[in-house]
């Protein structure tokens, strides 16, 4: 697939999977969507289901899984260190970029996004079954969190004080305090609403097409670039409610814009928003 | 027991793993909704969903009442919950209705797998339900 991304090879194409979706050796397909059940009704014949309330968050600590659990999960699923990982799903690949972020977290080499995810798939009449595939273990190696992709609070709070970007990738309602969540999502409680003091908004789904295809490299430099004034230089942070829209934008700034340094505060705004005595700014 | 708890019951029997299946079983056995009632379908929306859910509750015979819910496919958990509703309650009698628990995805077991967010939605499900039958 041509395309002029700063890293090309981290998207795949729908025609380019089904050709070598087969490869179950080599390629492990996911599938992570929203709706927990999605994946049941019907998926990629080769994809399994990494749900991230079930398979990706700790139960009882507000965190991810650890390096144990991720490891075990990942051999479970035929996943071993050198494994392709090709991450789908639902609404734009929101999920997907967030398993994918949660995979990267753990040092998994080489992982892809289905450019278009389930949509496109579904939309091209590609196949999909409801057999859930098995695959041998595989042995995987457990390794820390690479600290480099995550922002903790008091990073975040030094981070203002130094006056460095953040980019704010919830509504424009919920970055003016007008609500506490989105549209049609009324949920996970928040005393105060708001953005963080400097924030740019910049709402995370600008980044796709109406196909649920990422847009191409020239427009997406114009939104993030041109209309927000960020650097690939720059160092920089991205949030939302709970981390996993922004880790989207993360995805993008990333991989397809090639920023050097791009953290997701999975924290976001759930923890900002309740949190005592933090800075907190209103309207647009 | 009423319905409801029978199949809160048959639910909690069972591990995890299955009782999203059952809930899938249960999203792919929701009746359509029949045509007359979808012209005015608007009318009918339960917003605190977060997918398109739609809402019907009827007359019927000795003070049983019939229940119609229309949820996308693309939504197979919400889904699921309006086919146990309707399975449930669907020409039911009324104190079927108004005995509904607020907390049905407990009932189903269903509260560790299920998102906080889905609680909300389902909770104003349950309060629309009782309040349209009352």
């Amino acid at each position: 697939m041509a395309n002029d991304y700063a890293q090309p090879d981290v998207l795949v194409s729908t025609g380019w999977l089904d050709e070598h979706r087969g490869d179950t050796a080599n390629i492990r397909i996911v599938e992570s969507d929203e709706d927990v059940l999605l994946y049941d009704t019907g998926h990629i014949p080769e994809a399994v289901k990494i749900d991230w309330v079930n398979d990706l968050n700790d139960t009882v600590v507000r965190d991810y899984i650890g390096p144990e659990q991720f490891a075990a999960l990942c051999s479970r699923h035929g996943i071993g260190d050198d494994t392709t990982v090709v991450f789908y799903g639902d609404k734009n690949n929101w999920w997907a970029c967030y398993a994918l972020w949660v995979f990267k977290l753990y040092g998994h080499k080489d992982c892809r996004i289905l450019d278009g995810g389930r949509a496109k798939w579904m939309a091209e009449n590609r196949p999909m079954t409801t057999d859930v595939p098995t695959y041998p273990e595989a042995n995987y190696t457990a390794r820390p969190q690479d600290s480099s992709i995550r922002a903790f609070r008091d990073e975040v709070l030094e981070h203002i004080r130094n006056k460095q970007p953040l980019v704010d990738v919830r509504s424009p309602e919920e970055f003016s305090g007008e609500r506490t969540h989105m549209v049609d999502y009324p949920q996970e409680a928040v005393l105060r609403g708001g953005h963080i003091p400097g924030a740019k908004s910049v709402p995370w789904a600008k980044a796709c097409n109406e196909d649920a295809t990422f847009k191409s490299r020239a427009d997406l430099e114009a939104l993030y670039q041109t209309e927000q004034g960020l650097s690939p230089n720059d160092d920089v942070v991205a949030y939302c409610r709970i981390g996993e829209r922004s880790s989207h934008t993360w995805f993008v700034l990333t991989y397809l814009l090639g920023f050097d340094r791009v953290r997701n505060y999975d924290g976001s705004w759930t923890e900002w928003g309740n949190a005592v005595g933090l800075p907190i700014e209103k309207g647009a | 027991m009423t319905k409801l708890e029978e199949i809160g019951a048959s639910f909690r029997s069972v591990d995890t793993d299955l009782r999203l299946q059952l809930l899938l079983d249960y999203a792919n056995k929701l009746p359509a909704v029949p045509e007359r009632l979808r012209a005015a379908e608007q009318d009918h929306r339960v917003h605190e969903c977060m997918t398109p859910l739609f809402l019907w509750i009827e007359p019927a015979e000795e003070d049983r009442l019939r229940l119609y819910i229309d949820v996308a496919e693309e939504a197979p958990t919400i889904r699921g919950i309006a086919g146990v509703l309707v399975r449930a309650l669907d020409n039911a009698p009324k104190r079927d209705f108004e005995a509904l628990p607020d907390d049905l995805i407990a009932t189903l077991g269903l509260q560790q797998v299920l998102r906080m967010n889905r609680a909300v939605g389902v909770a104003a499900l349950v309060g629309r339900i009782r309040r349209a039958a009352a």
